[in-house]
């Protein structure tokens, strides 16, 4: 047991760094207030699927937080968003619907979302396609939204 | 004796298979006809994400060094939990958990602490996505009876460091089971959705890959709206004395709180009982935001009642168990946990059980993966 310590705390150590990059990568302390608000610039904050959107785990929706940027953001440019091509708009939506998945699904059991390099992330949703018995069309989506 | 129980081994697995076949057959046909009657415009883009994207094996492990004091004894209990996920192909995945942990305690007449290391496969497990509603496992896997030992066992999710008391139940010996299982979900409406995991397992007395030969199933009911789950489980034992045993489980978190409401009952000839519990995350106290959205705190009640079959694994008398923790999370990954619990057990089983411990989960990828 003693010979094998110092190799076990050297992985240890050697993931702490790694996970302190991909913290400072994206990490979020909170999801309930600084979870990163997948609100696309051209949706106006107070479109239904944006109200509805259950923002990672619960709290967010009722939560006195401040808004966030995106969502102020989202109010600012609005006008300009009314002329965004069809696809863009249909590539929002779902990025909102991708939100709402990940709010619905993960954070039954996890705290705040991770932001891993896409192919990794692909790999974490398949797995958890399996784990949680989660939908193949929730899977899509919760790809999509966290690999944007 | 030897040649019988080979030959019984092989005659389950050609069962497995059979049934594997069996059910691949009929969804695999089906596949072609849903593929062609989605609509192409409604999720273009996801697919896209999911097509272009090639996933990348991955590491993991959860970390915990936690100390327990159970009664005025002091333990501690260091734990390495790795997990390795291999995808290949558009619908394959190989994944893995294993699990090796120290039970360190002080031995009357001795200096320092004592254990020995046990090690676990908790599942080791091919799965093929069959299609959008099913997918295939093949291996050793953890048994889908209640939700605990699927989703909350990890030692980085779970909010309380100790086990329910009713975890051994239906679960097996070391919680998972050794054969082939069908699992998927479904959307039935667009605010309902339904999960569904069934099985078979057969024995395997081989440690650290110990199963019993059982088949079982799990269906939960998830209202999206709400967000409130429900379910039940049923198994069947294929050996000893052929029991059945059953359990319910639900989990709620509305959406006005940061809250968390999970409970389960389970019941067999080897006991039954129930935990309630309830998580909440202090992030709406107006005050001290910065410092507070990153405290949890947890309240779990449970009871236990003994069954007509003794279990090693399960308490000898009827227990109560109450429990409070205060989780700190620095980021999801990293966080450090505490709880106080007290048991009420006849014969002396009255104690206080502390624990402080810190837990951590990191995840590289093996291979190259693109850096965002």
């Amino acid at each position: 047991m003693s010979r094998r310590s110092p190799i076990l705390w050297l992985v240890i150590a050697a993931s702490g760094i790694c996970g302190a990059a991909s913290a400072a990568h994206g990490q979020q302390g909170d999801n309930a207030v600084q979870q990163p608000a997948m609100v696309p610039a051209s949706v106006p904050a107070s479109a239904p699927a944006a109200s509805d959107s259950n923002v990672g785990t619960a709290g967010a929706t009722a939560s006195p937080a401040p808004a966030p940027a995106s969502a102020t953001r989202s109010a600012g440019t609005a006008h300009a968003s009314s002329a965004a091509s069809p696809a863009v708009r249909e590539r929002e939506s779902l990025l909102i619907e991708g939100e709402k998945r990940f709010g619905t699904n993960c954070g039954r059991c996890h705290q705040s979302p991770h932001h891993f390099p896409p192919r990794m992330m692909a790999t974490v949703v398949r797995h958890m396609r399996v784990r949680a018995t989660i939908t193949d069309e929730d899977m899509r989506l919760i790809l999509l939204y966290m690999t944007q | 004796m030897r040649r019988t129980s080979t030959r019984s081994v092989i005659y389950g697995w050609l069962r497995v298979f059979a049934v594997i076949a069996t059910l691949l057959a009929a969804p695999l046909a089906r596949c072609q006809s849903t593929s062609a009657d989605q609509d192409p415009s409604t999720d273009t883009t996801a697919d896209s994400a999911y097509e272009t994207i090639r996933p990348v094996p991955i590491f993991s492990a959860g970390v915990a060094y936690n100390s327990f004091f159970d009664g005025g004894v002091d333990n501690v209990h260091p734990l390495v939990s790795p997990v390795t996920l291999i995808p290949f192909g558009q619908n394959w995945l190989i994944e893995s958990r294993e699990t090796f942990e120290i039970n360190l305690a002080p031995v009357p007449g001795e200096s320092g602490y004592h254990g020995a290391l046990q090690k676990e496969v908790d599942y080791l497990q091919l799965d093929y996505i069959a299609n959008s509603h099913m997918t295939v496992t093949v291996g050793r896997f953890l048994t889908p009876f209640g939700v605990f030992n699927e989703r909350l066992y990890p030692v980085w999710i779970r909010d309380l460091q100790t086990d329910p008391l009713i975890l051994p139940i239906a679960t097996g010996p070391s919680g998972a089971g050794t054969g082939a299982m069908v699992r998927g979900g479904f959307d039935l409406t667009s605010k309902v959705e339904i999960n569904y995991a069934t099985y078979f397992s057969t024995l395997s007395t081989d440690t650290p890959l110990d199963s019993e030969r059982m088949a079982g199933m799990r269906a939960g009911i998830f209202l999206t709206g709400p967000r409130l789950e429900f379910g039940g489980s049923f198994q069947h034992l294929l050996q000893g004395d052929r029991s059945n045993a059953f359990g319910f489980h639900a989990a709620w978190q509305p959406r006005s709180l940061p809250l968390d409401l999970r409970a389960e009952y389970a019941r067999a000839d080897t006991g039954s009982g129930y935990w309630v519990e309830s998580a909440y995350k202090l992030s709406q106290i107006p005050v001290w935001r910065d410092e507070l959205r990153h405290v949890q705190v947890v309240g779990r009640m449970q009871q236990y009642f003994t069954g007509v079959v003794p279990d090693d694994d399960l308490p000898a008398v009827n227990t109560r168990l109450f429990e409070f923790g205060l989780n700190y999370y620095f980021y999801d990954d990293l966080r450090i946990v505490s709880s106080y619990g007290r048991q009420f057990a006849p014969e002396g089983g009255n104690m206080n059980i502390w624990n402080v411990g810190l837990t951590y989960r990191f995840v590289l990828p093996i291979g190259h993966g693109d850096i965002q």
